[in-house]
């Protein structure tokens, strides 16, 4: 790369780390300015970069996980109870943090962006049937900074099962969600485009429910096993 | 100068495409070359795999494991037996997780080629890709010589292993790695610094490490992105914490960083790091150990439940498993790696030329099987 | 025939067209890869380095227009099903199906509790050769194309069929 490229890539990545960010935007060779905006990303992630060598050293050398995740549960139990009232669900438990789905986009938010919390990364998110008219959404979180990982879970009636959408926060959530819409019905609010994504279009059912029974044929072509005098 | 309006051209890529590592259809939206949007649509391959698991018995739903991700079986099982035993509180013995650790890392390497050479072939060069494949075939005779089997390998058992390794193993395996080694350096000149690669791949699909993170990638393609973050290291299970290795993180060498050649050269590295853990790992291997010493008669795991993850050769390999306290679980949900590096296409291809669509697909190294389950 | 034997020279043949035609379309079947799943894998294998399947004739190609003989290498579901016919219907006549692997047999392990994987995919195409194994070594697919060339050397394509 030239220099006089080089000299400008730092300079317009200096002044969009002083806030300026017109000075990114305004290079006009696409590959420079998508060169420009790695290097501002790399140049902000080095800040934290220093305390997050640092934590996990720490961390490796110290205690096992184990106890670390149970007090990070119960205080991030603490924190939400404190800051959201009347948002658990239930009794408390060691392992998981149990929530009502009214308030799960407020709170998703501010476990994202707390600087204690700062759960960074949703992991996993299961769908669950319970049994006796209920299911459930399971999320785990972990932050890449702090690195420690939590569970949420949210439990919803089978005849009403509205759970707020956190794709907005945490991106990957987005094709998770759809997912566990297709295999369980579990019906996210606010998603930007909730539809099935493993099966086709026309399925009928909710497959991972307890309950599913297969449906005779789709299209013509006979579903269930044929060779019945095989068993 | 005057500007020429068009219309947006809907394009239709697959499923049945040569290039698209499996049954995977993309929508495409393009303006004239350009594209400004893609849409994957999965299920295609979508094979129940979660529906059977409630059915079998934990000992049965290790073949299951294995046909998800196809060209990485024996990495699918060891983190399936990890998360088990985490759950069922068994400690197996030192030789059954050396050896399982020797399996793993000749299966990463055996991926990545696969991988690499299939990203080779896509973009037209079909030497790499043959070459590639002979010496793949070369562990698969190693993996064949334990276990009997050449792609699907039912392993890893909970508890321990199938079978013992067998006379004239170590040494056939220190023979290939010393022929092998030497054939890394060949492949990174034949297929990576060729000025064509560069050119194809330099600068193309750039992902900043936010956004990787944010959608949740992992695995080489964040460690392309410049984060240094390895299961292996930062969450070490099984022996990983007794061997001495490097994470390669991508630098931007020939372009940007994050871009699909550091995706490429972070992948080039891994197999080498790979067979120095191989030749650790069998210099301090137990001679003695009963590799069925620590397998329950029938496994009945406690109530409870359990998010474990792995590594696999394409990322972070998670389990969650619920038991009820019967032989079957309850259940059984696998996070798979590619499913999240498929997620972000549409937002690392929006601006490039439709060549460049394949190019940024094959850098991200999916396998369908693992995607739909 | 009588009257046309042992009159020329050696290097003149007599025979019927039905087995000229046969004899033509069986020395050189190009396959379809049509790859879903693990099989397609083997496939793969079959076709590179160790045991190359170039060496017999068979090459692969990426479109049904130009092939021959399809290799359904791997489970069907029912969301690919539709496209399997539409492909089916798309290769040009004389064209032969191979089923590889368990899955396009029979349904393969995901048998018994597959909501969306068809149990079989002679339900949707004709197939004429089967070669069984969950993933089948690339030696036994190179056995059933095999096969698929005696059969092929048998047909006879100018006969009208009775019955």
């Amino acid at each position: 790369m030239s220099e006089d490229l080089q000299k400008l890539i730092d300079e317009a990545v200096k002044k969009a780390l002083a806030g300026d960010d017109e000075a990114i935007n305004g290079i006009e060779d696409r590959v420079t300015r998508a060169k420009a905006k790695a290097a501002l990303v790399k140049a902000k992630r080095e800040q934290p970069n220093a305390s997050e060598k640092s934590s996990t050293s720490e961390s490796n050398e110290e205690q096992p996980a184990v106890e670390n995740s149970e007090n990070v549960t119960s205080k991030i139990t603490k924190m939400l109870d404190y800051k959201f009232s009347d948002c658990l669900d239930g009794e408390l438990h060691s392992d998981f943090i149990q929530l009502k789905p009214e308030y799960w986009f407020e709170i998703a938010k501010f476990l994202k962006e707390d600087p204690d919390a700062y759960f960074d990364s949703l992991q996993c998110n299961t769908g669950f049937d319970l049994g006796d008219g209920m299911l459930e959404s399971r999320y785990n979180l972990h932050s890449m900074k702090h690195l420690h990982s939590i569970e949420i879970r949210i439990k919803v009636n089978i005849d009403n099962p509205d759970i707020p959408s956190v794709e907005s926060i945490w991106r990957v959530a987005d094709w998770f969600e759809r997912e566990t819409y297709d295999m369980f019905g579990i019906n996210f609010t606010g998603h930007r485009d909730l539809r099935r994504i493993l099966l086709p279009e026309d399925w009928d059912g909710w497959p991972l429910r307890k309950d599913y029974e297969e449906q005779e044929t789709y299209h013509g072509i006979v579903v269930p096993k044929v060779k019945e005098g095989w068993e | 100068m005057g500007v020429v309006h068009g219309q947006e051209m809907v394009l239709n890529i697959g499923p049945q495409h040569p290039a698209t590592h499996g049954v995977l259809r993309l929508q495409v939206k393009t303006d004239g070359e350009v594209i400004s949007e893609i849409t994957p649509y999965l299920g295609y391959l979508h094979r129940c795999f979660e529906k059977h698991c409630e059915n079998v018995s934990y000992e049965q739903v290790i073949p299951f494991t294995d046909r998800c991700d196809y060209l990485a079986s024996m990495t699918m099982n060891f983190g399936y037996v990890v998360a088990m035993e985490q759950l069922m509180d068994i400690k197996v013995n030192d030789r059954v997780e050396y050896i399982r650790v020797i399996m793993a890392e000749l299966q990463r390497i055996a991926s990545h080629l696969l991988a690499i050479g299939v990203f080779g072939l896509d973009l037209g060069a079909f030497t790499p890709f043959l070459h590639m494949l002979r010496d793949r075939e070369r562990i698969i005779d190693l993996f064949e010589m334990t276990c009997g089997a050449r792609l699907l390998y039912n392993y890893m058992w909970v508890g321990g292993l199938s079978h013992d390794l067998p006379k004239g193993f170590v040494e056939a395996t220190l023979n290939f790695l010393d022929y092998f080694e030497p054939k890394v350096d060949e492949f990174e000149n034949l297929l990576g610094h060729n000025k064509i690669f560069v050119e194809r791949t330099a600068d193309i699909g750039i992902m900043p490490a936010e956004v990787a993170i944010n959608y949740g990638v992992t695995g080489p393609n964040l460690r392309a992105s410049g984060v240094n973050w390895d299961l292996r290291k930062d969450n070490p299970y099984s022996v990983y914490s007794k061997l001495d290795f490097n994470v390669p993180v991508g630098k931007g060498i020939k372009g940007t960083v994050g871009d699909s050649w550091d995706r490429f050269y972070v992948r080039l590295q891994e197999i080498r790091e790979s067979v120095k853990i191989v030749r650790q790992a069998i210099d301090q291997l137990p001679k003695d150990g009963d590799v069925h010493q620590s397998m329950p008669k029938k496994i009945r795991p406690p109530k409870g439940s359990i998010y474990s993850r792995t590594e696999s050769p394409r990322g972070d390999l998670g389990y969650y498993i619920e038991s009820d306290g019967s032989d079957t679980p309850y259940r059984l949900k696998m996070r798979s790696p590619a499913f999240t590096a498929l997620g972000v296409l549409n937002e690392i291809a929006g601006g490039w030329l439709m060549s460049d669509v394949l190019a940024i697909l094959g850098s991200l190294d999916i396998v369908l099987g693992e995607i739909d389950r | 025939m009588g009257f046309l034997e042992n009159r020329f020279d050696d290097n003149v043949v007599v025979e019927k067209l039905d087995k000229l035609l046969s004899w033509a379309r069986s020395t050189s079947p190009w396959f379809f890869q049509f790859g879903t799943a693990c099989c397609a894998i083997e496939m793969m294998a079959a076709a590179a380095s160790r045991h190359d399947l170039m060496r017999i004739g068979i090459i692969p190609r990426s479109s049904p227009r130009q092939a021959d003989v399809m290799i359904v290498a791997g489970t069907v579901t029912m969301k690919m099903a539709l496209r399997v016919k539409k492909l089916y219907e798309q290769m040009a006549d004389p064209k032969y199906v191979v089923a590889m692997g368990s899955c396009a047999t029979s349904g393969g392990p995901y048998w018994q509790h597959g909501y969306h994987v068809l149990k079989g995919v002679d339900l949707v195409i004709p197939v004429d050769v089967y070669v069984p194994g969950c993933p089948p070594r690339p030696e036994a697919l190179i056995e059933g194309l095999l096969k698929l060339q005696e059969q092929i050397l048998e047909g006879r394509p100018l006969t009208r069929k009775t019955g």
